[in-house]
């Protein structure tokens, strides 16, 4: 089953999902990434109904880079979450509404703060410290409650993220095996090896 | 893709639809619009007619609103009262009242019930039932004393008494015991008291108080909260909270009141030369 | 479970001498899941009009977009601020627009509005999900605590509190009301509007 964290901390945001793709019952792919990069400083974590979840994140993500090209600067992450909201609140409303549910991670350059965005395929949107979709937020969620310092260092938000990693993969039935995870901070976006 | 736009096409917006099916087929049932139960009735006496209406106003079990208005203002001397969707019968008798008023304005004529009437059954039928709205249609023209009986599906009745709404039966019983030809003013008045009444103490879906409007060839007398047999006492000890009760965690103020100050600068403001 | 229910939380607005105050809870859930803890429900319009919306939340954000589109609209074109009661009738037909597919939400507004001598006088209302508007001169509330919300407001709720006992009486309804729902709850906002004033607090609430 697909999950994907992500958390807040001093400066940055940690975005991570899971590797697996899959039809059905059958694991087609163990090295997916799902978590695109739309921005210099902008990650978003995907999942949901298979083809419309790769269809949607490219959308996005090349309206994203239309918005950076046309105006020589990138989109503040509240700007593109409000976008990429409306554009899933209108596809809601059409015949074949796309089934996506995001968590965005991003760094704001000018006010020097990480933001993170929990998004769901109704267009449902929460600013959040840290946010989980899938079935692993029936476990992660009580985790971060617990363990979750928006002051901690990427040391501490990469401690914690293990945590829910772990006992996702100790007490989920059909848990996946692999994460892919990315740190957006005022450097950029760069992927870690847990 | 909907898109912001300044110009908003008239009538019904039906962009939602495709969704709330989507919705629904996900397993989410979707909500009943606010039905209230109501008594309203009209009456024919010796110079006019006597409309009358109680004042609860219900969403489900729950008693929303204590003291609403059922009876809209057609034109000065037709009133329509109205029980069914709360939202369809305040929308469906102000579009009426607004047409009522351009087609007065149009022909240069106090303008009839009839055509109020045929208006508003032209507009239900259109909807098939779907504009929830049960009306009761009284007023005085040209032609004399007219009262109608509106449905939801544009059948329409031409009655001297009539009833509507969760609290008809209760209603038209007291008619049926009491009313006859040719009353006056205060018999009829008297008679519509005693409807509503029977509506508001045996029916759930009625209550409060009684709103009344009599309506004659040369006037029209809006009675707001005629009787009022379910007033409230106030309350014998007072339940305020020492200030400082409730824990709370932020503030910030907006003050509202701009303030200017003037500070000169650049020195000695000299005079202008207007010599 | 009905799409009002799917997100939770609950409005509340109640009229005090003078003034008005309005506030939410915060939780933001996923049916029973609580995703959020910081999801504020009630906005402003004007410097003296606050709007709150209750039910399904990606509606309560688009009508929130739609209403301040709508609201700067009206304000270049009459170039002065709406008054509650055009506010309140501007919400009240955007919902009934929609009468066969609705949003899924429930208005409640808390205004100040100016009379000719200049005083202000408090305004508020609700709607249901089509429209439907209520005129209170008490109170007013809306979500899924409506049912505990109605019946402890009809029991604090007394005329003329001045805005600091209204706080105390709108804050002690919103919390002991959102305290027996579990869909609402997680911490809440009030914001008291006076004459020269907006005084906003958040509640220290039972986060369970």
């Amino acid at each position: 089953m697909e999950c994907s964290f992500a958390l807040t901390g001093k400066d940055y945001v940690i975005v991570a999902a899971d590797t697996t793709a899959a039809r059905s019952i059958v694991k087609m792919k163990g090295d997916e990434d799902k978590i695109k990069t739309l921005g210099p400083h902008l990650l978003m974590a995907y999942s949901g109904e298979p083809g419309d979840t790769v269809q949607f994140a490219e959308y996005v993500e090349r309206n994203i880079r239309l918005y950076q090209i046309r105006n020589l600067y990138p989109l503040r992450p509240a700007s593109a979450a409000s976008w990429i909201r409306r554009s899933l609140a209108d596809s809601l409303r059409s015949r074949s509404p796309y089934s996506v549910n995001l968590l965005l991670g991003g760094y704001d350059t000018a006010a020097q703060t990480p933001s993170l965005y929990w998004i769901d395929y109704l267009g449902t949107i929460a600013t959040v410290p840290f946010a989980c979709h899938g079935y692993g937020s029936y476990f992660a969620l009580s985790l971060l409650d617990r363990y979750h310092n928006p002051e901690g260092s990427l040391e501490e938000g990469l401690e914690t993220l293990k945590r829910c990693i772990d006992e996702v993969a100790k007490r989920l039935v059909v848990s996946p095996g692999k994460y892919k995870v990315k740190v957006v901070d005022k450097d950029g976006i760069r992927e870690i090896e847990l | 893709m909907a898109s912001a736009s300044v110009y908003n096409p008239v009538g019904f917006d039906f962009s939602n639809q495709v969704r709330n099916q989507f919705l629904q087929e996900k397993g989410l049932p979707l909500p009943k619009a606010t039905s209230t139960g109501t008594t309203i009735v009209g009456c024919l006496f010796k110079d006019g007619i006597v409309l009358g209406a109680d004042t609860r106003a219900t969403e489900g079990p729950i008693v929303a609103d204590k003291n609403c208005e059922k009876i809209h203002y057609i034109t000065d001397s037709i009133r329509c009262c109205g029980a069914g969707t709360a939202a369809d019968t305040e929308f469906t008798t102000a579009l009426i009242s607004s047409n009522m008023e351009l087609h007065a304005l149009s022909t240069g004529r106090k303008p009839r019930v009839v055509t109020a009437m045929t208006m508003l059954k032209q507009m239900l039928f259109r909807y098939q039932g779907h504009v929830g709205a049960a009306l009761v249609l009284g007023g005085v023209d040209a032609t004399g004393p007219h009262l109608f009986t509106i449905h939801p599906h544009g059948s329409t009745d031409k009655l001297p008494y009539v009833t509507m709404g969760s609290g008809s039966l209760a209603a038209m019983a007291v008619f049926e015991s009491a009313w006859k030809p040719n009353m006056t003013r205060e018999e009829a008045l008297d008679l519509v008291r005693d409807a509503i009444f029977a509506g508001i103490f045996n029916d759930l879906g009625s209550g409060s108080n009684v709103d009344a409007c009599v309506i004659t060839a040369s006037h029209t007398e809006m009675l707001r909260n005629f009787v009022k047999p379910n007033e409230r006492v106030e309350k014998e000890q007072r339940y305020k909270f020492r200030r400082g009760t409730t824990a709370w965690k932020k503030e910030s103020i907006k003050d509202l009141i701009v303030s200017e100050e003037i500070t000169p600068i650049g020195g000695q403001v000299e005079a202008m030369d207007v010599s | 479970m009905s799409i009002m229910e799917y997100n939770g939380g609950s409005v509340i607005a109640m009229v005090g001498k003078g003034c008005v105050a309005i506030g939410s809870d915060l939780r933001l859930g996923n049916q029973a899941l609580t995703v959020a803890t910081n999801f504020e429900k009630v906005f402003p319009v004007t410097d003296r009009i606050y709007l709150g919306m209750s039910g399904l939340a990606t509606d309560v954000v688009t009508l929130r977009e739609q209403f301040r589109f709508r609201v700067n609209m009206y304000t270049i074109k009459e170039e002065r601020d709406i008054e509650p009661e055009a506010f309140a009738h501007l919400v009240s037909s955007t919902l009934y627009e929609r009468r066969f597919g609705p949003y899924f939400i429930e208005p409640v507004m808390a205004g100040l509005w100016k009379t000719q001598k200049g005083e202000h006088k408090p305004y508020i209302a609700a709607a249901d999900l089509i429209g439907c508007l209520n005129f209170a001169k008490d109170f007013v509330v809306a979500g899924t605590a409506s049912e505990k919300l109605f019946g402890v407001a009809e029991g604090l709720w007394e005329p003329d509190l001045e805005p600091e006992d209204l706080f105390e009486t709108i804050s002690q309804t919103l919390l002991n009301g959102v305290d027996r729902d579990a869909f609402s709850g997680w911490g809440a906002i009030i914001h008291v509007i006076t004459p020269d004033k907006v005084i906003t607090r958040t509640l220290k609430g039972r986060m369970d």
